[in-house]
């Protein structure tokens, strides 16, 4: 029975009820929903509660692109509910674990539909498709009871009730209109009465219609009241609190070998966003795209074979697609051709979830980016979401020439903190590099990302005028370190209580690989630092370029899909 | 300087201090011990308001009582637009002390209940007050589509809030304090967004702030355009 009802769609608002920056509240079948519209459009029907304390985020505040609670200021992201900020840990990225429960909801006929988990169409209204939705009315009174009562409603002499096989009534005039109601059980005794009648309505016509049924609606939902009140209450419906989405709390099974690519996306649309710069939107196939944070990426895999990394340049609550950024790059190893040549409006291509090997620290008094060339992907991200929440920091991004300007809609987000220094060759880049590292200070940090001769003469720069490593954050796009595989020695793996041996000319994390220990990876050379693993004992040969120059010193990690030990033997820590 | 006699949690007090805040007028405060006190039931407050209720000002002498009268005469007397409470328009007027009297209504059901639950009034029947409050919201519910329906955002017509908005919105907004839900009352609930966001706007207890209108960021990412 219960089941039966969950797989409805039912009327739970009208369109009306859901301007811009509101977030409206109603229940469906005992459970409580806070729906929001964000500023593209989507309507988000959701869980009314906070994952944190598990206060009513019907009282939250609507940005436009997130959901913002009152208590502590969890935001969770437009579509896909997925926290993108907790502001007790600006550091820190929240895990993408941490995601609100969305229902299915749909909007037709000036009404928004949702059920629990209802599939498919909403309900087709023949001779309804220029209706006006008529005021909404709850009461107090259990839904079956209501929809009886309705076959009796009437404006004039000799109009007719019918009972409809999804529940509603549509109750007939002798001249042709016809009023159709739906009933939203809110709980077992709570329901609401939302009609569509048969005819488009404006101007004061339209304000007489609505007065007329609101009047004559209330005046039945107090005759179905006072009925309702004269019978026992039934029992309230007890919602089971629904577990998170599979496919966000899904931990990889062991054992894979091969780079994920769990998600299937469509180039929505592919422009040329600067000189020999295409942008990609991809938008998912089937489903939401999971929840990303500033500094992301995602491994793309290509119709060549080959696997590459591309960072998400998208804004704070862009979740509907994720947009890429890729430079044409005719000396590199065929990844960027075979997407510049390719790839086309309409394909499908395979990638993996977002990962964050970058992460954005929003507990800066003030952050200062450097981009160079097409390094400023996830730099743009970083900075569209500091700018939307408001926080201090400056954009310097280094180009060859003002072709080479690549999003500019979004770079214009942000102008104020926008310098674009143009065409300066390697010394003036220094000079500039010097003059906007110039300022070292209490909780003030850097983002560099750029071509690897550039990120290093920043970091060079950073680090001689007194920028700790911990202030100063990077990504580069490859490893400009050449790897040395010569070595053999042996892994102790302190968790798993294995000994394994490497063998010259084969990664620590291919080793891992063969004897079924999975750990995650995305570049695969040294650059992007997910296979990072922990190490207990004994002493590495870095040949990576994304652990600082004090995490190498230190010796606690190990990038596995390059480095490799100085002693004959390392125990890792997994 | 105008002084208010005030208690934090008092919606009623809170209605002078919207309206105190939204003219921008310096006031001082003097604290009455409402609860678990009752200084407003003291010998010596009931020389200055004989009914032992809040919120009271002394203006320069004049001594005032009823939050609905002290909006009347802070908006006739310090509301140089006059558009809180248009002396010259006695068709808003008449319109106006129609909802201050509403107002006076909630605070009999909404207030009581809120006092019942949450500072202990145990003689106040909850039930009934509960009943009643949800009778009135019904009707400025019904009221307020349809003023949206016209385009208009306030209880009054016109451009802009009036008193009216002010009495009404405190034990509204505190409503669930006293275990009264506004799920029923979308229109309700859109009207007091509206409310939170006119400039001037202060929180109490139990009172949140809105996020920003859609109008008032320049700069909204709408994907695809």
């Amino acid at each position: 029975m219960m089941s039966d009802l969950q797989s409805n769609w039912y009327p739970i608002a009208s369109s009306s009820d859901l301007p811009r920056r509101h977030v409206y509240q109603t229940q469906l079948l005992g459970r409580e929903f806070a729906v929001w519209r964000a500023d593209d459009g989507y309507v988000n029907v959701w869980e009314n509660r906070c994952l944190h304390r598990g206060v009513r985020l019907s009282i939250g505040i609507n940005n436009g692109t997130d959901l913002k609670c009152q208590y502590h200021g969890w935001r969770y992201a437009n579509r896909t509910a997925g926290c993108t900020y907790i502001p007790a840990h600006p550091a820190d990225a929240p895990a993408r674990t941490i995601c609100n429960n969305t229902y299915p909801a749909q909007e037709a006929h000036g009404l928004v539909w949702a059920g629990e988990t209802a599939v498919g169409a909403v309900p087709e209204l023949p001779g309804f498709e220029d209706a006006t939705v008529l005021r909404a009315i709850p009461l107090n009174a259990p839904m079956d009871l209501a929809a009886r009562m309705l076959l009796g409603y009437s404006w004039e002499d000799g109009c007719k009730g019918q009972a409809n096989a999804d529940g509603s009534v549509t109750v007939t005039a002798a001249d042709g209109t016809a009023v159709r109601v739906f009933l939203q059980p809110m709980d077992s005794n709570h329901s609401v009465m939302r009609g569509l009648i048969n005819r488009p309505a404006s101007g004061k016509e339209r304000a007489a219609l609505l007065r007329r049924h609101s009047w004559l609606m209330q005046e039945l939902r107090d005759r179905i009241e006072s009925r309702a009140a004269a019978q026992d209450a039934p029992a309230p419906y007890q919602p089971v609190i629904a577990k998170v989405s599979d496919d966000l709390v899904d931990i990889p099974a062991l054992g894979a070998a091969a780079l994920r690519a769990e998600l299937r996306v469509q180039v929505a649309r592919r422009e040329l966003t600067a000189e020999g710069i295409v942008s990609l939107r991809l938008e998912p196939v089937t489903g939401k795209l999971p929840t990303f944070q500033p500094g992301a990426h995602i491994d793309v895999h290509l119709p060549n074979g080959q696997v590459r990394q591309y960072s998400i340049t998208n804004g704070p609550g862009e979740t509907g697609h994720y947009t890429i950024g890729v430079k044409r790059e005719p000396d590199g190893r065929g990844g960027s051709i075979a997407i510049h040549d390719t790839v086309q409006e309409g394909d499908v291509l395979a990638i993996s979830a977002p990962r964050n090997n970058f992460p954005l620290r929003r507990d800066s008094t003030h952050t200062i980016f450097v981009a160079g060339g097409i390094g400023v992907t996830p730099l743009i991200s970083m900075a569209r979401a500091m700018n939307a929440q408001g926080l201090s920091f400056e954009f310097h991004y280094f180009v060859q020439s003002d072709d080479h300007v690549a999003f500019r809609q979004h770079l214009g987000e942000f102008e104020r903190a926008l310098v674009i220094h143009k065409g300066l060759s390697p010394d003036a880049t220094g000079a500039t590099l010097k003059e906007v590292l110039a300022e070292p200070g209490f909780a003030r940090h850097v983002y560099i990302c750029g071509p690897g001769r550039m990120l290093e003469a920043a970091r060079d720069i950073a680090a001689a005028q007194g920028w700790t490593d911990e202030t100063v954050h990077f990504e580069y796009f490859a490893n400009t370190v050449e790897v040395d595989d010569s070595t053999a020695f042996e892994i102790d793996l302190a968790r798993s209580a294995l000994t394994l041996q490497v063998p010259a000319g084969k990664t620590i994390l291919e080793v891992l690989r063969d004897n079924g220990i999975d750990i995650p990876s995305s570049c695969e050379q040294g650059a992007c630092g997910t296979c990072r693993c922990g190490v207990i004992k004994g002493d590495v040969i870095h040949q990576d370029v994304c652990l600082t120059n004090a995490e190498k010193a230190e010796g606690k990690s190990i990038i596995t899909c390059v480095s490799r030990a100085a002693s004959e033997r390392l125990i890792l820590d997994i | 300087m105008l002084k208010l006699y005030d208690y934090e949690l008092s919606g009623n007090c809170y209605k002078v201090r919207l309206l105190l805040s939204f003219l921008a007028i310096p006031y001082e405060q003097e604290m009455i011990d409402f609860y678990p006190g009752k200084q407003h039931k003291s010998p010596e407050f009931r020389q200055i308001n004989p009914l032992g209720q809040l919120p009271v000002i002394d203006d320069n002498g004049l001594v005032l009582r009823d939050a609905q009268a002290l909006l009347v005469y802070l908006a006739s007397k310090y509301d140089e637009s006059g558009k809180w409470y248009p002396r010259d328009n006695p068709d808003l007027l008449g319109q106006i002390s129609q909802w201050l009297a509403f107002a006076d209504a909630i605070t009999g059901t909404a207030s009581a209940a809120r006092l019942h639950d949450a500072l202990f009034y145990a003689h106040i029947d909850v039930v009934k007050a509960r009943a009643a409050a949800h009778e009135l919201f019904r009707t400025l519910d019904e009221h307020l589509f349809f003023a949206e329906e016209g385009g208009q955002d306030w209880i009054c017509p016109g451009d802009h809030p009036t008193i009216a908005d002010i009495a009404c919105f405190p034990y509204i907004i505190l409503s669930e304090e006293g275990g009264i839900a506004r799920i029923d009352y979308p229109a309700i609930r859109r009207w007091c967004d509206r409310f939170k966001r006119i400039p001037g706007f202060v929180v109490m207890s139990g009172v949140f702030p809105a996020g920003p209108a859609a109008d008032d960021r320049a700069k909204v990412a709408v994907p695809g355009q």
